[in-house]
């Protein structure tokens, strides 16, 4: 079966933590591969992941490289195939094939200031890149890391946000203001505006709803950051992973293979229709 | 390798391929499609072109990757189902235009990823062409996208029709095969035979054919004016239906699904089955994001597949004139038309 790219690995689901709760909840699952199989991959790759019986869904890998126990997938619950993937368990077994497209130049970056840019379900994407950093702490400058939620419920990786805090700047945010909360009121872009990070040798990296992405990059080039300092990753609706079934173009780009990482320098290159 | 048909000998030449699966174009429910050939003596090549483009010898409307069965609480049982067992097939008919697809499909059906569902049928399709002496539909324009009406691009055979006979021309080792296989039907083409069929191909040619203004510069034209309301209006009567990209020769896009045929326990099927990007829930998200969410961006990706981003990735139009599109719209959007009006006559 191994030249079958459309036949999935199977996976056993060994870990499930409910990260927000309610009409637009999301779960991590880590999985991990059965009978020898598996792949590597890199920070910004996805996976096609499988339920039987209801299809297939393109799932960013939410966990670093260097992590080869297990993959990490953080799935909001929005259509057939993640609902049924958040009625999984423990122990259940899910299909997995991938990875697809590109990846974060996470290499080049090493010497660098990163800054992460995160909204909703958009912190996962990038996720892999801040395990990375972290695990290889000396070998990147600083870190700041932006994030935000509609409210604090909808703060996803509470915890390893908070864990985060002695190797990273985070300045979390919610759209509006809460009782007991003391970080940020507003949305993501303005809280950038209003801590302003500087461009000098800096990446910043960001994924969120689309109109936050749009945004962000207008904040980040008011501050000076250059095209080619932003990056983001993109998604579209996908069914093979592999540039063949036509639906996931943005210009003559299939995103599952051409992207999902583009710079903002060629990203702005190609039609804006995503 | 050129022979010599007497179309009389037809019928002894597809006998002689009794080791392949033939299909021809046969008329039947008012249309022209390609069939399995049944009786040999019933094989004639007297069609315009049929209405389905020979792409599903390759790229069939429906192809099951898998089967899948699971016991509750149990890991799924995936059967991987290969068409392994497809005949060897042997295509008459094949216009021109339609052999020129097969290299486009190729590309798609490989490039980073080969398609060993695509691979294992199209490896064992040969296509014998017809030529076209005249355009066999008013819709035709082959010449205006690098083509010709006796273009051999694609084809393993090609067969020029002169008079009471074809000139048969081998252009393939698996074309050879074939010709070889037809033994004394076919005779050995003659100085005359060759000189009638280049001359029907140096007229066929010059017949009169929609034209695309100004080729070259269409691709760029089409960038430039991406943004245009001109796509909006001429999608205006779209109804969405897709026929379009169903019949063209080199749509490719398709669709994923699992049929389930029994509940519990857990037994169906993983299937690939054409899809169109006509359809507004072809690009929309979960979440209800549409990129593609009006008539007119569906139709400027149409367009701009064939024209402009399969030109960028491949050098080559990803269309190859055979009208279809044209023709079958029940509300009459013309692709000619519509380059025409984008590239050129955007103000």
């Amino acid at each position: 079966m191994s030249d079958n790219i459309y036949l999935p690995k199977m996976g056993r689901i060994i870990d499930v933590n409910s990260e927000v709760e309610g009409a637009r909840a999301i779960k991590t699952f880590r999985v991990e591969f059965v009978n020898g199989d598996g792949f590597d991959h890199e920070c910004g790759q996805c996976a096609m992941l499988s339920v039987f019986g209801k299809g297939e869904s393109m799932i960013s890998i939410a966990s670093s490289p260097l992590i080869k126990e297990y993959k990490q997938f953080s799935i909001m619950r929005v259509g057939r195939v993640t609902t049924a993937i958040h009625d999984m368990e423990i122990g259940d077994v899910i299909g997995v094939r991938g990875p697809y497209g590109n990846n974060f130049p996470v290499e080049d970056w090493k010497g660098k200031n990163l800054i992460f840019i995160g909204g909703g379900c958009g912190l996962a994407p990038i996720w892999p890149i801040i395990q990375t950093a972290v695990l290889q702490r000396k070998d990147f400058k600083d870190i700041t890391v932006f994030y935000g939620g509609r409210s604090s419920r909808d703060i996803m990786y509470a915890k390893e946000l908070e864990k985060l805090r002695g190797d990273a700047e985070v300045h979390l945010s919610i759209d509006s203001e809460e009782e007991g909360w003391n970080e940020f009121c507003g949305f993501v872009p303005t809280n950038v505006m209003d801590k302003s990070p500087s461009p000098k040798n800096a990446i910043a990296i960001t994924c969120g709803p689309p109109i936050m992405i749009k945004f962000v990059i207008q904040n980040l080039k008011g501050a000076g950051f250059e095209d080619t300092q932003i990056y983001t990753t993109i998604e579209n609706k996908m069914k093979c992973g592999i540039g063949k079934c036509g639906r996931c173009n943005v210009g003559k780009d299939y995103v599952c293979t051409k992207g999902p990482v583009y710079s903002w320098a060629d990203l702005k290159e190609l039609p804006q229709e995503y | 390798m050129e022979k010599v048909l007497k179309k009389d000998n037809l019928r002894d030449w597809v006998i002689a391929l009794s080791s392949y699966e033939v299909h021809a174009p046969a008329f039947e429910d008012e249309v022209w499609n390609f069939k399995q050939v049944e009786k040999p003596e019933d094989a004639a090549l007297d069609h315009t072109n049929t209405v389905k483009p020979p792409k599903d010898f390759s790229f069939p409307q429906r192809e099951v990757y898998c089967e899948f069965a699971q016991k509750k609480g149990e890991a799924p049982m995936v059967t991987e189902t290969l068409p392994a067992l497809a005949a060897p097939k042997v295509v008459f008919g094949v216009r021109p235009c339609d052999g020129r697809a097969g290299p486009r499909n190729d590309t798609v059906f490989s490039k980073e990823f080969d398609d060993i569902y695509y691979w294992m049928r199209r490896k064992k399709v040969a296509q014998v062409g017809l030529a076209c002496n005249t355009p066999p539909s008013r819709n035709c324009f082959c010449t205006a996208v690098g083509g010709s009406p006796h273009s051999e691009d694609g084809l393993d055979v090609l067969m020029v029709d002169l008079g009471d006979s074809y000139l048969v021309k081998a252009l393939t080792k698996v074309g050879e095969e074939i010709v070889k296989a037809g033994g004394k039907a076919l005779g050995n083409a003659s100085a005359a035979d060759k000189k009638t069929a280049a001359k029907a191909k140096a007229d066929a040619e010059k017949a009169p054919m929609r034209e695309i203004v100004d080729i070259k510069t269409v691709p760029e034209n089409l960038q430039k004016n991406f943004d245009s309301e001109v796509w909006g209006e001429m999608a205006q009567a779209c109804i969405g239906c897709g026929i379009c990209t169903f019949l063209c020769p080199t749509c490719h896009c398709f669709d994923i699904n699992d049929e389930v045929t029994n509940v519990t326990p857990l037994r169906g099927q993983r299937v690939r089955t054409w899809d169109n990007c006509q359809f507004p829930d072809f690009t929309m998200h979960s979440s209800g994001h549409n990129p593609r969410n009006t008539l007119g961006a569906r139709l400027r990706q149409r367009v701009c597949h064939k024209f402009l981003y399969f030109v960028q990735n491949h050098d080559t139009y990803q269309c190859v004139g055979c009208g279809r599109c044209i023709s079958e719209c029940p509300v009459g959007i013309d692709i000619v038309a519509v380059v025409n009006k984008v590239a050129h006559d955007v103000g």
